[in-house]
């Protein structure tokens, strides 16, 4: 009982915080509250993940902004709310229910990692509210109260991997397995291995390590790659879901014991531009990842996106780089725009009117992909992008996909 | 050397029956254009003949080309292809300086034709460089990278080569491409030049051809190689094995010498060593900052030149943590323990708020990146021998302090009988100042020699805590000597057990053992002599 008290002041101390730094006072607020709307932002700004999930907060509220210029929701000015659960798995569903209950926010975006969302699941589904959720991740998961807004394996790793194994990717026939041990890489290589069981490549072509969350020490695995690579069996490559930290020193050792990307090519999914701050990305050029967005994405959309956030950053004093833009923050803003889409379409903001709402909304992406949502599932459909890494520690675009291919909730080759 | 060039350019001429056709500029630049993978691939390869067909003025322009599309520095434009120079935009086609009209486009550079591009960028290196370690290293690079090499182009580099190394190498890369050859006699010689190199990846190839390959003679030839390089693999293959454990040891030691004299010698439970050692990382950056600004000529001796001041600014800290926190906690160890974690917790959010929660970016000076290859598939890797050089220079300086200055004297005293020091005129406050200084300071130069190998953020020193205990208790407390060993001892263990269960059961099985050895042995590996 004492412990949970001191979660729920520490809640409150982070909303209280973060309320106040909202560029309206709250009396003015209050004052108004008839005419808003509010709407919940579940990212940490502090912690492990505060770098990459942080900026997320800010993105929400450019949506929201660029929502309220246009003449708001159902003549409504979108309030967005801004909470820090921390890095704090467990501190997303005490904060998540908050926001339903005291804020009675009309939607919730948030979480980055897999373990955090399954966190507020059980909140968001006992009290019927609506959570976007911006990451792609490892599916298997279908819940009325979640719109997933990016892609399941289906619609970006499978894909990815397909044009590896085409001629023209390089005609991968053999795959080293590495990730964090947790839930998402776990699940992930579950399906590959499915995947390429179908595919008739055997499990000698194939091996899978695991490293605890946070290791850095990965000169003996880079060695066992090394000697995976030159065994016989065709071109090799590495599937990377190591996540957070390991991410560079991965790389750092990669590169020093003098493999090079047409060597064995890593396919990093979780890789994103602000891994590399602090890596020198010159003989890293060639790596790849695989995301529903990329920064250079051509396109008026993604000029316009950009130029937004250029603004933003400037004109807000937002803690973060204003010439980066990574595939979450494009989610999320799709997010808010999909959301106010579906309530100005439901005439209401009440979650099943907007959750029916949903069905059949286009949304032009700055991805350059008109991405698009079916009565079927909360899934939305997404394009799919290859990047490959550059000096600038950015990601060039190899190939994408020709249109937005149907998300697979459940895999059929999980149990195979 | 305009004469002997022109010698040799009528040399392969006569070399090669019948002259050359000059290549076709806009035909290849067109096919490089097009957008088309397998146009693409097959221009590149004949990108790479330049030089045997068109003498070296071929052989540059083709290697500008290919190089340009290589760094992606390549446009493709309605009205033929550029390069992106330093210099402004000059014409893929005469390498003059030109003006494009209407949009440029990149064409797109996939991993296999970076690969061709840079074979084919290695062959012509061959015909076009002047320096002598420049051809040297082309040939060597290409060894490895094969993808447009073919046997005639070889032969036409081996005519206008005089550096007798080179040629050799070139050589044995030319014999090499004979595995397919007709002749028995002649693919006995490939197996033998292929087999000089001792790597799983050239015994690879061997063991292909075996597996095709009936004539008796080159089979005995091909099992020999094949048992010879497996020898040579095995050597590298332990070699690897140790150098591992060795590196993981020194970076367990460098976090644990500090805490060997703060927890070992002093009986400090000092939570906040792992922040010191972010102390001294942060410190090796601004050192690295100041010098790219004052004397960016030693840019690439930052890493020495931040010895002190890494050592310093850790060892400055430390007594401010003492003199302010620390001294008035000698009696109460408990107290302590809470005390350092907060100033832990501190120093972390003070950092994440001055500086930010991102990864620093380091200057890698040739000697901290890369490695080199000492046999079979062993790689030596700098940044970690940079590591086990600083580990073993701090440890001799360290145990050299203790044994022979009047401060290591009057530290073994204080930590034997601090009363009876205090007795015989020794002041002992100073000294436990002084001792918790070098501690930290020696934090501090593990951050610097750490910021080569892991990510420079606020938050790493929290990583290293738990490590640097487990070495100081399992070396015995007190003991020097004990926290090598026992580094060494996990260091060794952990590498012999991730290849087999996995990291994470490496992790457990060390922890497990480690918790089994104390339950055995309390006083650790080696125990203090000497009251407490």
């Amino acid at each position: 009982m004492h412990r949970r008290s001191v979660i729920k002041g520490l809640g409150a101390a982070a909303l209280g915080a973060t309320a106040s730094s909202l560029p309206l006072p709250g009396l003015i607020r209050r004052a108004h509250a008839a005419d808003t709307v509010k709407i919940g932002c579940l990212f940490s700004s502090s912690g492990t993940m505060a770098n990459i999930e942080g900026r997320l907060n800010y993105v929400a509220r450019m949506a929201a902004e660029e929502i309220n210029a246009a003449g708001g929701v159902l003549g409504k000015t979108v309030e967005v709310v801004v909470t820090d659960p921390g890095s704090d798995w467990p501190l997303y569903a005490q904060l998540g229910r908050q926001l339903i209950s005291q804020e009675e926010v009309a939607s919730i975006f948030g979480c980055w990692t897999s373990v955090s969302r399954k966190s507020v699941l059980p909140v968001v589904e006992q009290s019927d509210a609506l959570l976007y959720y911006p990451l792609h991740f490892e599916g298997e998961e279908n819940s009325k109260n979640v719109v997933y807004l990016n892609s399941p394996p289906s619609s970006s790793v499978l894909p990815a991997v397909d044009y590896l194994m085409s001629e023209e990717g390089g005609s991968a026939k053999r795959f080293f397995m590495l990730g964090s041990d947790y839930v998402w890489p776990r699940t992930i290589n579950q399906q590959l291995k499915g995947y390429w069981g179908e595919k008739g490549i055997g499990a000698d072509a194939w091996r899978e390590e695991y490293v605890p969350v946070g290791h850095s020490n990965f000169q003996t695995l880079v060695n066992e790659i090394r000697a995976f690579a030159d065994q016989p069996g065709g071109q090799p490559i590495v599937v990377l879901t190591v996540v957070g930290n390991s991410i560079p020193d991965f790389f750092r050792e990669f590169v020093n014991q003098g493999i090079a990307a047409f060597d064995v090519p890593v396919l990093g999914l979780d890789a994103v531009e602000a891994d590399f701050e602090g890596l020198d990305t010159s003989e890293l050029v060639g790596h790849l990842n695989c995301w529903a967005y990329l920064q250079n994405a051509a396109g008026s959309r993604n000029e316009e996106f950009l130029a937004n956030w250029a603004s933003y950053v400037g004109a807000n004093d937002v803690p973060f780089r204003p010439d980066v833009a990574i595939d979450p923050m494009v989610s999320t803003y799709d997010g808010v725009h999909l959301w106010a889409m579906a309530a100005e379409k439901a005439g209401s903001f009440d979650v099943p009117a907007v959750r029916e709402a949903s069905a059949g909304l286009t949304f032009a992406c700055p991805s350059g992909y008109e991405i698009s949502m079916t009565a079927e599932n909360n899934y939305v459909k997404r394009g799919v992008f290859i990047g490959s890494l550059n000096e600038t520690q950015g990601y060039d675009i190899l190939w994408q996909s020709e249109d937005t291919p149907t998300p697979v909730p459940f895999s059929p080759y999980m149990n195979t | 050397m305009a004469r002997r060039l022109a010698l040799l350019i009528s040399l392969i001429c006569l070399a090669l029956p019948g002259g050359a056709a000059a290549l076709d500029r806009v035909a290849i630049l067109a096919e490089i254009c097009s957008e088309d993978f397998r146009a693409q691939q097959s221009a590149l390869e004949s990108l790479a003949g330049a030089g045997a067909d068109n003498g070296r003025e071929g052989a540059v322009w083709a290697r500008a080309v290919v190089e340009g599309f290589e760094g992606r520095d390549l446009r493709c434009g309605a009205d033929g292809a550029y390069i992106e120079g330093p210099e402004g935009l000059v014409s893929a086609e005469t390498l003059a300086r030109a003006a494009p009209e209407g949009d440029l486009s990149a064409p797109s550079v996939n991993l296999r034709l970076r690969a061709t591009a840079a074979s084919a960028g290695f062959v012509l290196a061959l015909f076009t460089e002047d320096s002598i370690e420049a051809r040297l290293r082309a040939a060597g690079r290409l060894d490895r990278r094969r993808e447009a090499v073919s046997a005639p182009v070889l032969a036409a580099a081996l005519e206008i080569e005089r550096d007798p190394a080179i040629a050799a190498v070139i050589v044995e890369i030319r014999t090499s491409l004979l595995l397919g050859d007709p002749d028995p006699a002649r693919r006995i010689e490939a197996i033998g030049a292929i087999a000089t190199d001792a790597t799983l990846r050239n015994r690879t190839t061997i063991a292909e051809a075996l597996e095709n390959e009936s004539d008796p003679s080159v089979r005995a030839a091909a099992e020999a190689a094949l048992a010879e390089i497996d020898r040579t693999l095995a050597i590298g293959k332990a070699l690897a094995t140790l150098y591992s454990g060795v590196s993981y040891a020194s970076v367990l030691l460098l976090a644990a010498l500090g805490l060997a004299i703060i927890f070992g010698l002093m009986g400090v439970i000092n939570l906040a060593q792992g922040e010191l050692i972010m102390v001294g990382a942060y410190a090796t950056y601004f050192t690295q900052e100041l010098i790219r600004i004052v004397l960016p000529g030693a840019l690439d001796w930052y890493l020495f030149l931040a010895i002190p001041v890494s050592f310093g600014a850790a060892a400055l800290v430390g007594i401010v943590i003492e003199a302010t926190v620390i001294r008035r906690l000698y009696a109460r160890p408990l107290m302590t323990l809470l005390a350092t974690w907060a100033i832990s917790l501190l120093l972390i959010n003070a950092v994440r708020v001055g500086i930010g929660t991102q990864n620093l970016e380091f200057h890698q000076p040739a000697y901290v990146s890369g490695g080199f290859p000492v046999i079979g598939d062993f790689i030596m890797t700098s940044n970690r021998l940079f590591a086990i050089a600083i580990a073993i220079a701090a440890f001799f300086a360290v145990l050299a302090l203790i044994r022979f200055t009047t401060l290591g004297i009057n530290m073994r005293a204080v930590t034997q009988n601090r009363a009876m020091a205090g007795a015989a005129g020794i002041d002992t406050r100073r000294t436990d100042r002084l001792a918790f200084g070098l501690g930290s300071g020696l934090a501090g130069l593990a951050g610097l020699a750490l910021s080569p190998l892991y990510n420079v953020n606020p938050t790493m020193g929290t990583g290293f805590i738990v490590d640097s205990f487990m070495v100081v208790v399992l070396g015995g407390v007190g003991s020097l000597a004990g926290a090598v060993v026992a580094a060494f001892g996990i260091g060794q263990i952990n590498v012999a057990i991730e290849p087999v269960y996995g990291a994470v059961a490496a992790k457990v099985i060390v922890l497990l053992l480690v918790i089994l050895f104390i339950q055995r042995r309390p006083e650790g590996l080696f125990a203090p002599k000497g009251r407490r």
